[in-house]
């Protein structure tokens, strides 16, 4: 086959599908590229969730990487001293502890239990973006008492009866209120809503926060004992170096970086999705190869006398099949390049009203070699799908050709 | 140029045997205009496939230019047809949707032996002696039935073949086109020294003829020379 045959043979694919139906022809190109969409569309949706979560885990639970008490201990102990080596490693930007206490929140009326979780504010906002979430009202001072910011579904809607809310919540709480808290410890304490935030992440939304300062008075155990220190790393480094430096820094606690969290308990949805996105990947292949292939079938049958005749005058059956070759890499191409603008358009406009759920939200999540892998497997599928009647059609014998 | 030598035809319906050549042998020297005449089913169109390579005898042998084709395999038979013969047919068969000079290019194109300049050259020639090269950049379905028969014979002669085979190239013509087309098979032989087989079965054509085959049920049942009529011209 040589260049000649080759021209010969693009020469006659194009003129084919520039002059033939162009029905057919937009047709094709738009199934294509809706299998195009379809093959891509659920594995980025459901990494846009995965990477969604992970957000959120790192955002508003763990930080990037987690030091939690060592097995056998109920708290991280001498959290002062183990902070200040943290902060002062490479690659950190800033570690901060949480002691978290089980308590009772009281409204009029309503009664709620929830977890109060007490922070350092200040570095808290090195760690988590939960400050630039208030909804209403304002973040928490660093020695503020007595003041509290408490997520939006445990404030609840005053418009929505009791019997009738999805979550309970303290049934309307707005900034200004004063809420009572129940320690459990026998601590009772009466607070003043200083913010409401809304995460998006239901757990971080479905607690209260404190300053370090007031859970102090609470229970003395959270002036030098933690539940966990998140730290947050630096731009460039990674969640493996900084937890192998703390590791090599003698931190002696448990140390586990986001990963190593999420590849636990997100091991096995993972793994879901990703038979979903293989069932929805070989549907997507099959119905692209179907098409083409009837797509092709029926052109060839249509063009059997054409083709007796070109094969008549001379023109290597070579030629004809790389004629309907070409038409298919031609309408797979074009199919391909308006399934990923039709793909980033769908992404574009995710990334603007992404898909919220009570547990997450989700956008499109697009890598390059994505949308490469896709291209090439919904290209192969389709040149298999056109070369298969191209194929059968130009060995057809020339006189039951120009017969038909 | 082609011997033909007790060529049989035989068609199986069934239990029936139906034998469209039924041991035809024949000489047609170079240059000749050769007319195969006969009624409906004589085996006319068979004749001329199986000399144009697009059918395959039972039996009996041609030698086209010294060449058994018997002996050449489907590729070799392929490039035969390219390099060496040109047809016409009945219907124009033209591809509908190249224009013109891409229907006249379109095998010049694929031979080794002719440049990019070379085919654009001979097909625009071939296009002004046949009078439509002011058409050359029309799709077939804006031509007549004549023009595009005519077309037909410039996509065949552009290559400029030994042979040139044309099946009742004006039964789909009136009787002004089929003029013009003969017309233009005949400056073509006298000109060009072009040997042609046409088939026909219209008894005016034979004022064109060289020399005329005629057959039936499959056999040469006469084959004279004729004087061409120059009357018809």
């Amino acid at each position: 086959m040589g260049k000649k045959e080759l021209k010969v043979a693009f020469l006659l694919a194009l003129r084919s599908l520039q002059r033939g139906s162009r029905s057919s022809v937009i047709l094709t190109v738009l199934i294509v590229a809706m299998c195009f969409t379809n093959m891509i569309f659920l594995p980025a949706l459901f990494n846009g969730i995965g990477q969604s979560i992970t957000k959120q885990v790192v955002d508003y639970e763990v930080g990037n990487v987690l030091v939690s008490p060592k097995t056998g201990d109920q708290y991280v102990t001498d959290v002062g001293a183990t902070l200040d080596l943290i902060n002062g490693m490479p690659g950190v930007e800033r570690a901060t502890a949480h002691f978290t206490k089980g308590a009772t929140l009281t409204y009029r009326q309503r009664i709620l239990g929830a977890s109060v979780r007490a922070i350092s504010p200040n570095d808290e906002k090195y760690v988590s973006p939960l400050y630039t979430k208030m909804i209403a009202g304002s973040y928490l001072g660093q020695d503020d008492t007595a003041e509290v910011i408490i997520g939006k579904p445990v404030a609840g809607d005053p418009s929505i009866r009791q019997e009738d809310e999805f979550q309970p919540s303290l049934g309307g709480v707005r900034v200004g209120d004063s809420i009572t808290i129940d320690y459990g410890n026998g601590y009772v304490k009466d607070y003043r809503v200083k913010g409401i935030y809304f995460t998006g992440w239901s757990q971080a939304d479905s607690a209260v926060y404190v300053t370090s300062t007031d859970m102090a008075l609470v229970d003395p155990k959270s002036i030098d004992n933690a539940d966990y220190i998140t730290v947050k790393a630096k731009p460039g480094y990674s969640e493996t170096f900084i937890k192998n430096e703390l590791i090599q820094y003698g931190v002696t606690q448990k140390v586990q970086t986001t990963a190593d969290l999420l590849s636990k308990s997100l091991g096995r949805a993972l793994q879901s999705f990703a038979i979903i996105n293989l069932v929805s990947l070989i549907v997507s292949i099959i119905i692209t190869t179907v098409v083409l292939f009837i797509v092709i079938t029926i052109k060839t049958l249509n063009s059997r006398r054409q083709i007796g005749i070109l094969k008549a005058i001379g023109v290597d059956k070579e030629v004809i099949m790389h004629n309907y070759g070409f038409q298919v890499i031609i309408l797979a191409v074009m199919g391909i390049i308006l399934g990923i603008v039709l793909t980033l358009l769908l992404a574009a406009y995710m990334a603007v009203h992404p898909i919220v759920t009570p547990e997450w939200s989700a956008t499109l999540y697009l890598t390059p070699l994505d949308i490469l892998t896709n291209s090439l497997i919904l290209f192969v599928a389709a040149i298999v799908a056109g070369y298969v009647p191209a194929w059968q059609v130009s060995r057809e014998d020339i006189q039951a050709a120009m017969r038909a | 140029m082609i011997e033909i030598t007790d060529l049989q035809k035989i068609y199986r319906m069934g239990n029936v045997e139906v034998r469209a050549l039924d041991g035809v042998t024949l000489e047609i020297e170079k240059g000749e205009f050769v007319g195969i005449m006969g009624p409906s089913g004589s085996g006319k169109t068979t004749l001329l496939h199986m000399l144009g390579l697009l059918d395959l005898p039972t039996s009996g042998r041609i030698v086209i230019d010294g060449t058994d084709v018997s002996t050449l395999n489907d590729y070799a038979k392929t490039m035969f047809r390219l390099y060496k013969l040109g047809y016409v047919f009945q219907d124009y068969a033209l591809v509908p949707d190249l224009t013109v000079m891409e229907n006249v290019s379109v095998t010049a194109m694929l031979r080794k032996d002719r440049t990019e300049e070379q085919y654009r050259r001979d097909s625009f020639g071939i296009l002004q002696q046949i009078g439509l090269c002011d058409r050359r950049d029309h799709l077939p379905r804006e031509l007549s039935g004549g023009q595009q028969q005519r077309v037909s014979i410039a996509r065949a002669i552009v290559n400029k073949p030994d042979i040139l085979f044309a099946d009742e190239p004006c039964a789909n013509l009136d009787t002004e086109n089929s003029r013009m087309v003969l017309d233009l098979f005949r400056e073509i032989n006298e000109e060009m020294k072009q040997t042609i087989v046409m088939v026909s079965h219209e008894d005016w054509h034979k004022e064109y003829f060289h020399r005329i085959v005629r057959l039936r049920d499959g056999k040469v049942i006469s084959d004279e020379e004729n004087v061409p009529s120059r009357t018809a011209a």
